[in-house]
């Protein structure tokens, strides 16, 4: 009788079903290492975009690292979540947003101390830093139609407030349930709408209020649209909405491996005022040009490619 | 059949009840003695209580009232692995493990006692000869053996630590007739060379009277005789005379006996 | 530019993506495993357990994922990240299949077999160990199959709530209504499903006692 000598089929089997489970665990915990590339996210608007295609260039143009582009993801949580888990190294972020609805905190009126209290609690808490504002303020901007500012001879969101009972408001997602947004704006102004608002994406926004559908939009202050729909901004005399001073949020891990990024950062600060980024947001949404050519032109003209 | 005169029984019930979890019972006043080196049958028809006094010998039941010994010792006092490790059981369906081959079959027990390999391997290869069966189908896995094959099989298994006790459940009644036969044949030769004490649970008299060395007939739970077979076949006890009168050619058996 | 070359020019992406996928998938249902073998083993060797463990089991199921995601989100230190809260939530889903089988697996061994082996003196562990799981693992195995290939299309859900992988690529790509993109994480997704059944099959095979 041959003696047994090898293992059974069964150990086999099992000795090959636990080797299988090992190299799937260790394949699937490898991360991939980010050593000679950045991930740059935006969120998914047109804004947001640009600003992502911009910090690509210029990181590309000024260091010698690969960038590479995760656009388009689906709101601030989804790209905090991002950037806190090191799947991306930085995203365009305002600073109001990152106060009131990442770090849950009340927010003031001064744009300075917003973004000085926003980068204290990035750097100490979630490991993450925010580069120099880049020049604009993207605020809520309450947006009527122009002909009806004129008839009306209305400039600012108190006087509006006589009118809001006869008008249909449009929102987006985010204004309707950040504690920013609608709520706090209804209890600053005295606000009551006979109809509730309608929600919808912010991209539709503009073309609803040239269209009639709504009278009164909560679109952003560098819109687009505004100048080509002859859109009126009201003027927010209470000084209800915070400051949303766009930034660059950056893992400080990532500065610490790459300064060089920091560099290309600091060279953007300031570069963009609030009409700069209005042409450039219409370029994308009004001549519906390639990101990648208006960014190109913009970091050219202001001398920011070396 | 010779029965070796020994001062204590190996196994001994004393005033033994079970009954299931729901009240119902199934064995009631159980006295018995089983002898050392003796091959006693329980025999009886279904229901008797013949496979529950089998299982509480290696404790898979435990007594509602009364007290099982083996070897002297109460069974509720002594570790029950112990004490089913030093009893060999066979059943009916065998129960072979199917992913195991032949082999690991029967070394599981000496395995898992620790013996050396090389005592394993000669007591496997002992064994195969012992039941009859090619030193190759060690390797074999038991859905490519036979049914006779199998029992063979089961019967290795539970002598390969070598124990004194042998419980046997029915072992032959799944297989065809000429096989039951074959196998009868061998396990009489079988006690001639093993000096073992064998409880031997079955409902076929015939097969009682060429094995067993003492029949005990069981009915409704109960004890109703304990009988040398040549007695047995001539008891004028009424339940006795009934189960042998259910067979017809019974006191042929007694005549043909002696032919092992 | 057609899809192959839009794959191969983004091949680094997908690949971290997928990497990302299986790493939720992974650790999922390795957690999984490893409760709910356990809790299979339990409800088989005490019936008594068998009603609350399944039913449990079975409620959790029946939550429509997205919703179940949306119910731990404001959950402290599990809501606050999300690749936890979606391997937690993976995990739910996964534990029926392996808690069930793994019970099946080991109600269908062979009564005579156990008898014999209890008869023989082996103890609880031994029995379990040596005989029960050994016989059941062809079924647990194909409770897992089920639990990983259920997990691949979660995971893809997953992303919505910002924990990665490769659903990733299909919200981007429905958002800016980009069908490369939407391709590019559909396409990995069914090849990842697609593997793990078939090959966690072809061992289930395998392991099947003859």
């Amino acid at each position: 009788m041959k003696r047994e000598n090898q293992p059974t089929r069964h150990r086999l089997d099992a000795t090959l079903t636990v080797c299988v489970a090992c190299f799937a665990l260790i394949f699937s915990s490898c991360a991939p290492s980010h050593a000679d590339r950045i991930v740059i996210g935006s969120k998914n608007f047109t804004e947001s975009l640009m600003l992502g295609e911009i910090l690509a260039q210029e990181i590309e143009a000024q260091t010698h690292l690969k960038v590479e582009r995760r656009f388009y993801l689906a709101g601030t949580y989804i790209c905090q979540q991002a950037i806190l888990s090191g799947r991306i190294d930085l995203y365009p972020e305002y600073t109001g947003t990152a106060l009131t609805a990442i770090l849950k905190q009340p927010i003031g009126s001064d744009k300075s101390n917003v973004y000085q209290r926003v980068k204290h609690e990035y750097e100490t808490r979630l490991g993450l830093t925010l580069g120099p504002p880049f020049g604009f303020n993207n605020t809520f901007a309450m947006e009527v139609r122009g002909d009806d500012a004129r008839r009306l001879n209305l400039q600012t969101l108190s006087q509006a407030s006589a009118y809001v009972p006869r008008w249909r408001a449009g929102f987006g997602y985010e204004f309707m349930e950040r504690p920013d947004g609608y709520k706090g704006l209804a209890a600053a102004y005295g606000l009551r709408f006979s109809a509730p608002p309608r929600i919808m994406d912010l991209g539709l926004l503009a073309p609803a209020l040239k269209d009639r559908q709504i009278d009164i939009a909560a679109g952003n202050a560098t819109d687009g649209l505004i100048a080509a729909f002859d859109l009126f901004v009201l003027e927010d005399d209470r000084h209800y909405f915070p400051p949303y001073e766009a930034v660059a949020v950056v893992r400080q891990q990532t500065l610490q491996q790459h300064p060089e990024v920091a560099a290309a950062l600091a060279a953007l600060g300031g570069k963009i005022n609030d009409r700069e980024m209005q042409k450039l947001n219409y370029a994308l949404d009004g001549e519906h040009r390639d990101p990648k050519d208006v960014a190109h032109e913009f970091l050219h003209s202001k001398g920011l490619l070396p | 059949m010779e029965r070796i005169p020994q001062a204590a029984p190996v196994i001994e019930f004393r005033n033994v009840a079970y009954a299931l979890p729901n009240g119902k019972p199934l064995l009631a006043e159980l006295n018995l003695q089983v002898e050392s080196g003796e091959t006693l049958v329980l025999l009886g028809r279904s229901g008797s209580g013949k496979t529950t006094t089998l299982k509480l010998i290696n404790r898979l039941l435990a007594p509602s009232a009364g007290e099982v010994r083996v070897n002297g010792t109460a069974s509720a006092q002594t570790d029950v692995i112990r004490l089913r490790r030093s009893i060999g059981y066979v059943i009916q369906d065998v129960g072979l493990f199917p992913h195991f081959t032949v082999e690991r079959n029967i070394e599981l027990v000496p395995r898992i006692e620790g013996w050396s390999a090389e005592r394993i391997h000669r007591r496997v290869e002992e064994l195969l000869q012992l039941v009859g069966l090619e030193p190759k189908i060690a390797e074999r896995y038991p859905h490519q053996l036979s049914g006779g094959q199998r029992q063979r099989v089961g019967v290795a298994r539970a002598l390969a630590a070598d124990p004194a006790i042998l419980l046997m459940d029915e072992p032959f009644g799944a297989l065809d007739a000429l096989t039951r036969d074959e196998l009868q044949r061998e396990f009489l030769s079988l006690k001639r060379r093993l000096n073992k004490t064998v409880v031997f649970v079955t409902h076929d008299l015939r097969e009682a009277l060429r094995l067993g060395s003492r029949i005990a007939l069981m009915e409704a739970g109960r004890l109703v005789a304990v009988l040398p077979p040549e007695e047995f076949v001539r008891s004028g006890d009424g339940l006795v005379a009934a189960y042998v009168q259910a067979f017809a050619d019974g006191c042929e058996l007694v005549a043909n006996r002696g032919s092992v | 530019m057609n899809l192959l070359h839009f794959f191969m020019e983004n091949r680094e992406q997908i690949l971290e993506l997928s990497l990302e996928h299986l790493w939720l998938v992974g650790i999922s249902t390795l957690i999984a495993v490893l409760i709910g073998i356990p809790l299979g083993i339990l409800s088989a060797r005490w019936p008594v357990w068998n009603r609350p463990v399944l039913g449990t089991a079975n409620i959790i199921q029946t939550i429509p994922s997205l919703a179940l995601f949306g119910f731990l989100l404001p959950v402290p230190w599990i809501g606050e990240r999300a690749d936890r809260l979606a391997i937690l939530a993976l995990t739910l889903y996964a534990l029926l299949p392996v808690i069930r089988n793994t019970y099946t697996g080991i109600r269908g061994v062979d009564p005579a077999v156990i008898e014999a082996g209890r008869g023989m003196g082996l103890t609880g562990r031994q029995l379990l160990l040596q005989v029960e799981l050994p016989l059941a693992l062809s079924v647990i195995l194909s409770g897992i199959r089920v639990a990983v290939v259920i997990s691949v299309g979660l995971a893809t859900i997953a992303a919505a709530i910002g924990a990665g992988g490769l659903g990733e690529f299909i919200f981007r790509g429905l958002a800016m209504v980009n069908n490369q993109l939407i391709l590019a994480g559909a396409i990995p997704a069914a090849i990842l499903a697609l593997s793990a059944d078939f090959g966690l099959g072809w061992l289930e095979k395998r392991m099947r006692p003859r």
